[in-house]
């Protein structure tokens, strides 16, 4: 009885010291985790929570709020910025941030020898310099609208040089010392990454419940690839949160008990196919206009999203800052009979194995998609519609480890990409500026008038001139038709009801942001 | 009483052929009539498939025609991508025989060879015995993933990767069987006889040792139909569009809470044909072998 009573107490006391931990379920893992080498959503995830960056956005997706600056200035030609660093932040290990962290992170990350893909989102940068251990001067050849916004992005987490140096080729691949609410335990690639709390942390902007440290003492990121995994992982509770759920198990999981849905319209994410458009196959417009015209992306949305998804005909969503409102009577709508006949007009005549050809190319382009199973309903479901115009599109698909390599090669023909943007000249700035050829430029869009365009919008002083310029550049890349846009993708989480809900954010695609805001309730 | 008193001898039991033999084992004929089935399926797949395999409609997930919400249009359902399941599974089957019937063939063709050349020439014997036990050493399924990753993925590299597997295993069974007759008087007969090394090999050893080999590369089908289901299932096999009963599984996964026949009826099919062809090759194994005649 004595030793009943004692193992009894013994469980009671170790159970009320158990530690909060959650597991979190993605599809897909990124192939490393230095915030200037990825540019994977997988990435961005984690290092929102493992690094803190000089400013950050709310959820309502507009808002700059405090980072590791507290306070920040304008000049009034608006090329230069001065942050004021808060002076308790700390590093993982314990070293104090100071404003020489802050001046080796954006340095390396614009510096042409890191080959950042995502430079160019720091601006046209002058230089940056530590006017005191807290004072940071940022200085632009140019202003830069979007410059607050873009250093929000994961791109711009505040690294240790120390760590760098230290680790080498292994930075954010074995190790990664950041400020973040949580910190580095271990990554095992394509099966989870563990990140344990930052006791110290208290330097979370006001827009969170809690501003640290996270009510999470232990956080895994699961990966699992098949999405009826992942739908019974949460409803048998191995995961607590994920924002991977399939559509088709919605209505099962908002019926479930314990299981909570909660979903944001307010995410731009835009899924697409890009074509190479130096490659024999696809070189041609009039390919590219009846691929477009070939896919039914409403029925797409609807059969294989169960209409969750929004069919997407433009580049970047309707509703997105500085859309060229004037496209929207051209954007290319679901028309096999066109299809076929502009390829019959372009000279690409039907083979007797019902795929199309011309001067000995058979119109059979090799695509590049990440595996899994969203990429694999897409492209096989893209595949059957362009049969039937005479295209007989190659699928191949590659773990997201090794994807973003092949991806950044001259292999294929057409892409699968789906990316997050705030606004048009985010998205446009990303995918066709040349200097960002072979990736993320991968249709090798080499323009000088679009980088003309680009420049002038993003270095514009006006709302007017912005849009002008980021509307022209649209309509010039509908016109070519480089894309097959396929849908505009809302954000949903799937939760235990046993953690307080969660307000999904949409930074990036990340939709848990820094985490700090992941508790379980009282 | 003498030795050649015809009342205390037995007078032997007359020795049916192998067909007769076969045929009066009930579930040697039940195996034989499914294979015989599946392969008028697979051979008249363009004939009787009632729709595409590879074309999309908006009916997505239908259930086959048992259940609620059935439909004679699609009898076994639809798939995630609204393609008609029996029309895929025709030309799946189609796709995973040949696979396995080509795989077979000429691993078995290449690995008996190789085994007969051991027991026929001795000095050729430990160079071939040596590497064959070099790829003895990785397992088949592993020896197939490692060829696919080096090739691509696809159904020609499945069909080496497979016919590579099979080829160590046939020729140590085709030299041990070889070696056991090479030791025959009707050998040392041809020799002294001055028959040719042509014929020998053809003739005397080829002859008398072909069906014990057939016996193994009947068994070995069964089991390479399951390696190629399993690589095809892994995505390492045929590609898409492309029906393969692997690979019907693998995209039936994602769906299996919600429309569990798209994953389970290539499944069953997998399970079937494997089980009938290793019914079959038990069965001929009994017939065909001389040491199990009883």
């Amino acid at each position: 009885m004595k030793r009943l009573l004692m193992s009894s107490a013994l469980l009671l006391v170790g159970g009320i010291a158990q530690a909060a931990e959650i597991t979190i379920l993605r599809e897909v893992d990124s192939n490393n985790y230095d915030p200037h080498k990825t540019t994977s959503r997988a990435a961005s995830e984690v290092l929102f929570m493992m690094g803190d960056t000089l400013v950050s956005l709310a959820p309502d997706m507009q808002t700059i709020d405090t980072g590791v600056a507290e306070s920040w200035s304008v000049s009034e030609d608006g090329t230069t910025y001065t942050f004021n660093l808060r002076q308790d932040v700390q590093f993982c290990d314990g070293k104090p941030m100071t404003a020489a962290d802050v001046v080796y992170s954006i340095n390396r990350w614009v510096d042409p020898e890191t080959k950042s893909p995502v430079a160019w989102r720091a601006g046209e940068v002058d230089s940056v310099t530590a006017l005191d251990d807290y004072t940071v001067e940022y200085k632009l050849t140019a202003p830069f609208s979007e410059l607050l916004y873009q250093l929000t992005q994961s791109f711009g987490t505040i690294i240790d040089q120390a760590n760098v140096e230290a680790l080498g080729d292994d930075f954010g691949v074995t190790g990664f010392n950041g400020t973040g609410p949580f910190c580095w335990e271990s990554w095992a690639p394509r099966d989870q990454m563990v990140i344990t709390r930052h006791d110290e942390y208290a330097w979370g902007a006001g827009f969170h419940a809690n501003t640290g440290p996270a009510s999470m003492d232990r956080i895994t990121w699961q990966i699992v690839p098949e999405e009826n995994t992942r739908t019974v992982g949460v409803i048998t509770g191995q995961t607590q949160v994920t924002q991977y759920v399939p559509y088709i198990a919605l209505e099962q999981l908002k019926a479930s008990p314990g299981v909570e849905v909660v979903q944001s319209d307010l995410a731009f994410w835009t899924y697409y196919m890009g074509f190479k458009i130096d490659k024999e196959t696809v070189s041609d417009p009039a390919v590219r206009r009846a691929i477009n015209l070939a896919v039914d992306q409403a029925a797409m949305s609807e059969d294989l999203f169960f209409g969750v998804v929004q069919p997407a005909y433009s580049y970047v969503s309707q509703e997105a800052l500085d859309w060229n409102a004037g496209l929207d009577d051209k954007l290319l709508k679901f028309d096999p009979a066109q299809a076929n006949a502009i390829l019959d007009e372009a000279g690409w005549e039907m083979g007797d194995d019902g795929v199309r050809g011309k001067d000995g190319v058979r119109l059979a382009p090799t695509a590049y998609v990440f595996a899994g199973s969203t990429w694999g309903k897409i492209s096989e479901a893209v595949q059957a519609y362009l049969r039937e115009i005479g295209v007989d599109m190659q699928i191949q698909a590659f773990d997201a480890t090794v994807a973003w390599g092949k991806l950044a090669t001259q292999e294929f023909d057409m892409y699968g990409m789906s990316f997050p943007y705030v606004s048009s000249g985010d998205a446009l700035n990303l995918y066709f500026r040349s200097q960002n050829a072979p990736s993320p430029n991968r249709m090798n869009w080499i323009d000088d008038k679009t980088d003309a365009l680009l420049l002038a919008g993003a270095t514009s002083v006006t709302d007017e001139g912005r849009a002008e310029a980021y509307g022209e550049v649209l309509e010039m890349v509908h016109d070519a038709a480089v894309w097959l846009p396929l849908y505009h993708e809302p954000m949903v989480i799937a939760q235990s009801t046993d953690l307080e809900t969660v307000v999904p954010h949409n930074i990036y695609g990340a939709g848990l942001y820094k985490g700090l805001d992941l508790k379980y309730k009282e | 009483m003498s030795i050649a008193d015809p009342e205390v001898l037995d007078a032997p039991a007359p020795v049916l052929p192998w067909w007769q033999r076969l045929l009066r084992d009930p579930a040697a004929l039940a195996a034989a009539l499914v294979l015989l089935v599946v392969g008028i399926c697979a051979v008249a797949a363009p004939v009787i498939a009632p729709h595409d395999p590879f074309a999309s409609s908006r009916a997505i997930m239908q259930p086959p025609v048992w259940a609620e919400r059935g439909d004679w249009l699609y009898p076994l359902g639809t798939d995630g991508q609204g393609r008609d399941m029996l029309s895929r599974l025709f030309y799946g089957t189609r796709l995973t025989l040949i696979i396995g019937l080509v795989s077979v063939g000429v691993g078995g063709a290449f690995g008996s060879l190789m085994g007969l050349l051991a027991a026929f020439q001795p000095r050729l014997d430990p160079w071939v015995m040596r590497f064959v036990d070099v790829m003895l050493s990785f397992p088949a399924i592993l020896l197939g993933l490692a060829l696919v990753a080096v090739m691509g993925p696809g159904a020609v590299p499945v069909v080496v990767a497979l016919a590579v597997a099979t080829v160590p295993d046939c020729a140590r069974i085709a030299r041990s069987i070889a070696v056991s007759v090479m030791k025959q008087d009707y050998m040392e007969a041809g020799r002294a006889l001055g028959v040719s090394s042509m014929t020998l090999f053809t003739r005397y050893l080829l002859a008398n040792c072909i069906s014990s080999i057939m016996i193994f590369i009947s068994l070995r089908f069964g089991q390479i139909i399951l390696i190629g289901a399993a690589l095809s299932f892994l995505g390492l096999g045929a590609r898409p569009p492309t029906a393969e009963l692997g690979m019907m599984a693998a995209q039936g996964r994602d769906f299996l809470l919600f429309a569990p026949h798209i994953a389970i009826i290539p499944s069953v099919l997998i399970f079937v044909i494997v089980l009938a062809a290793n019914v079959l090759g038990d069965a001929l194994r009994d017939v065909l072998d001389p040491r199990l005649r009883s």
